[in-house]
């Protein structure tokens, strides 16, 4: 019982799912589902849709290399079992698991600091240059920071002097 | 090996069809339109074109005509003989020779149509060159009409020809007309062929196959042949002698010997003294038939003596392959095909004679002899009587002795799963003989799939240290980002900046929207201009609110829109929201109408238009005086015109007169 790779998106492939396709020269097609065996079926190259790991891993958006991705590799020959090994690599998968979905993320952070940067420069100049729409000049040069003017409601004394003699 | 493919020969068409057959297939495979508006070289090429595949087509299949048909030279002498016998080999080579030269003749006429159509100027003469070649080429065919339909009349007996192998085990029967060689025929193999009582009956020759000692041999049954001298043979005869003369077959000669075939045994005889030249180096055997008629020691004294001089002959052969001279039943055989006694006997022998001459024929030939000397069955010569045998030592003995032993006391597991329930209620423990580091660990299950990933992927003697490693790593890694993180967090904006930003690209985008439907329905719809305000929203209350989000103070602004709507004559002006509200001295009046002012809102005439005479602020006119003049010279005349639009041109032209 293997987990397999969908071809196509790289998926896991659990056992009871997906499609397997041999084709003549022997080479093994696994598919998670009739989306990419479809996709397979047009000849679409997997490296050019969007929302493949190849894709991604093409064009840099995930992690390509790194050492976690050394830890698991098909072995061919099997090992003789060993309790405290067994208990030792299922206690590592998981540690391993944890630092490989760290790095991703922030491998993908750090592509996108240098978008988040660049906004912020754009936000600041924006509120810099149309300050105008919101502050007028002249409260602007009362309180020259760039924040939106507190409104001032007007209590008249007038009013209330003139209120007294009418309760009077 | 040409000779077996006689069968496969294609037909060859007779004169006119093979025309009609090039012809229509030149009309097909060629383009077929042209006009003379073309271009001359292509014109000229168009019928290059026809000329060369007419050509093309002749040469091809008169080619195949002459290939296919064999060449008498260089088949087996047999079939050469043969097929001269039947066809005269003359005539044969004539009308091969014909088609031969009608190919190059054809060809010839092409070359030259074609040197002559390069210069051809007009499509008419073009055309006309072409079907003169094309013409030519087939008046050659027509004449050699003849040779084709002979060429198709050889093909169709060639076809017909039994397929006979020239190099394998035959049996050929030989002998007068009548004598029963057929009936022999019929018996000892699966051939049927006609058996009649007038002679003559075989025309040709006829194939059987017969099976010998797990081999099979061919049996070729001849037409009679007489006593003739050897020019006036017929076709029929001459068959049976090219056949005895080719194949190396073994020779059954048969004799009649009660002579009901209508020929007596004098004659046999001679016939056989004649021929006796045809059996050098063939295993001859005589053949007695018809002993049920008349057995063979009735016959007459000079008949026996006959029969006895044939024998010599035939023992002569015997001899001559170096066969004992004592056997003598080989040689002279007696059998009835009518009582079938005796048959299979003569097969037998035949068979025997001829597989002993074809075995010492080959011992002898060069080809055994290279092969000879790589052979040697080397067989130790025994030197003295004692006995030898293999040497196992005790131990090995004592070992396999007691294996034996346990095998069959060992408990299997079938006996363990019976005496635990049987098949349904145990089941064995196949993990019970794993050779672990510990026992107990014989019985532990490990997961296959943790997570997403395959266990056994990951299995490795040294995972701890790597993994120890990976996490030293990715602490030092994990410091160095919040390093980073640290440095980046200073350039973002505070919140409340975040809310001016946020309101500025409100306001941003409602001044597009705003800009864009005033864009769309600029030329379309007209819009009532904001002077009118039929919704009353543009309220002094708005313009105040609007200022105070601008973070501006509109209380003077309001105070002068409203004096403004007012008019001149009341002029009031509103102070409100005064600092020093009632501390000064106020002018009478003022002070008076501040008090209604304050208690009473009255609005003057802020709903309602004002009269046409009143000069309003910032229409640019002196006096009301003025302003009534400019009305009745301009709007005056346009609202009398959409009042009166009715009337009729005699009311206007009232208007024209007092005006």
């Amino acid at each position: 019982m293997r987990i397999e790779k969908c071809w196509f998106c790289s998926s896991t492939v659990y056992p009871g799912h997906g499609i397997q396709f041999v084709r003549n020269d022997a080479k093994i097609f696994r598919f998670c589902r009739s989306k990419c065996h479809k996709n397979f079926k047009m000849k679409r190259n997997p490296r050019k849709v969007k929302w493949t790991k190849a894709y991604r891993r093409l064009h840099g958006k995930d992690m390509t290399q790194d050492s976690t991705f050394e830890f698991e590799r098909k072995r061919n020959r099997p090992e003789r079992y060993d309790r405290n090994l067994a208990e030792n690599t299922l206690k590592a998968i998981k540690k391993i698991d944890k630092i490989r979905s760290d790095r991703a993320s922030d491998h993908i952070k750090n592509r996108l600091k240098t978008g988040k940067v660049q906004r912020q420069k754009e936000a600041r100049k924006q509120l810099e240059q149309g300050i105008h729409l919101v502050k007028a000049p002249l409260a602007l040069a009362q309180d020259s920071s760039l924040h939106l003017p507190k409104i001032k409601v007007n209590v008249s004394q007038a009013q209330t002097e003139g209120n007294q003699p009418m309760e009077e | 090996m040409v000779q077996y493919n006689f069968k496969k020969i294609t037909v060859v068409p007779n004169g006119k069809d093979f025309v009609d057959i090039i012809l229509s297939r030149t009309q097909r495979q060629t383009p077929t339109v042209v006009h003379k508006g073309y271009a001359i070289s292509r014109l000229r090429q168009f019928y290059m074109r026809k000329v060369k595949y007419t050509q093309q087509n002749f040469h091809e299949k008169l080619s195949t005509i002459i290939e296919e048909f064999p060449r008498l030279d260089e088949i087996h002498p047999f079939y050469g003989d043969l097929l001269h016998v039947l066809y005269n080999k003359d005539h044969y080579k004539l009308a091969l020779g014909q088609i031969n030269t009608a190919r190059n003749l054809i060809s010839k006429i092409a070359k030259d149509y074609v040197k002559l159509l390069k210069y051809g100027d007009s499509l008419y003469r073009c055309k006309s060159l072409k079907v003169a070649a094309l013409g030519r080429m087939c008046t050659v065919i027509k004449r050699i009409g003849p040779s084709l339909a002979y060429l198709e009349q050889i093909r169709q007996h060639m076809a017909r020809l039994p397929s006979i192998d020239p190099n394998t085990r035959t049996i050929l029967i030989c002998g007068y007309p009548n004598v029963g060689k057929s009936s022999f025929m019929n018996k000892i193999t699966r051939a049927d062929v006609d058996v009649q009582p007038y002679a003559f009956t075989t025309k040709s020759l006829f194939v059987g196959h017969t099976d010998y000692k797990y081999l099979r041999y061919q049996v070729i049954d001849t037409p009679g042949i007489l006593d003739r001298p050897f020019e006036d043979r017929n076709i029929i005869e001459m068959c049976s002698i090219t056949a005895l003369a080719h194949l190396r077959a073994a020779v059954l000669f048969f004799l009649d010997i009660s002579g009901s075939c209508g020929y007596s045994i004098a004659q046999q005889a001679a016939l056989f003294h004649s021929i006796k030249s045809l059996f050098m180096n063939k295993p001859l055997i005589i053949v007695c038939n018809k002993t049920d008629l008349q057995p063979l020691d009735g016959i007459s004294e000079e008949d026996r003596k006959l029969v006895i001089e044939m024998k010599a002959e035939a023992m002569k052969t015997v001899i001559g392959q170096g066969g004992e001279p004592e056997n003598e039943e080989g040689v002279l055989l007696t059998m009835s095909t009518l009582t079938e006694d005796g048959v299979i006997a003569v097969k037998n022998a035949a068979c025997e004679r001829l597989l002993n001459q074809r075995v010492e024929l080959k011992k002898k030939s060069k080809k055994m002899n290279d092969c000879r000397n790589r052979f040697h069955v080397a067989l130790p010569k025994p030197r003295d009587q004692k006995e030898r045998p293999p040497c196992i030592p005790q131990a090995v003995l004592e070992a396999k002795a007691k294996q034996a032993e346990e095998e069959k006391k060992r408990k299997t597991e079938k006996d363990l799963e019976e005496e635990n329930g049987g098949a349904g209620v145990y089941s064995a423990s196949l993990k019970k003989n794993y050779i672990l580091a510990s026992d107990e660990w014989k019985e532990d299950v490990l997961p296959e799939i943790l997570d997403g990933h395959n266990v056994y992927d990951f299995i490795d003697p040294d995972i701890l240290l790597r993994l120890e490693e990976l996490e030293r790593e990715e602490g030092l890694r994990q410091a160095e980002e919040e390093a980073d993180d640290f440095e980046m967090d200073g350039e973002e904006l505070s919140p409340e900046e975040q809310e001016a930003l946020a309101e500025i690209r409100k306001k941003k985008n409602l001044l597009i929207q705003q800009h864009r439907m005033k864009k769309s329905t600029a030329e379309s719809r007209p819009v009532v201009p904001r002077k009118f305000d039929t919704d009353r929203k543009f309220t002094t209350k708005r313009m105040g609110r609007q200022l105070s989000t601008l973070g501006l103070d509109p209380s003077l602004a309001i105070n002068r829109a409203r004096s403004k709507s007012r008019g001149r004559k009341r002029e009031r002006s509103v102070e409100r929201g005064e600092a020093d509200g009632g501390d000064t001295m106020d002018i009478d009046g003022n002070q008076a109408s501040k008090k209604l002012r304050l208690r009473s809102m009255s609005r003057s005439r802020s709903r309602s238009r004002p009269p046409i005479t009143e000069v309003l602020p910032g229409e640019g006119l002196k006096d009301s005086a003025q302003k009534s003049y400019s009305y009745i010279e301009t709007k005056a005349p346009v609202l009398w015109e959409t009042f009166h639009w009715k009337d009729g041109q005699a009311l206007r032209h009232v208007q024209e007169i007092k005006l």
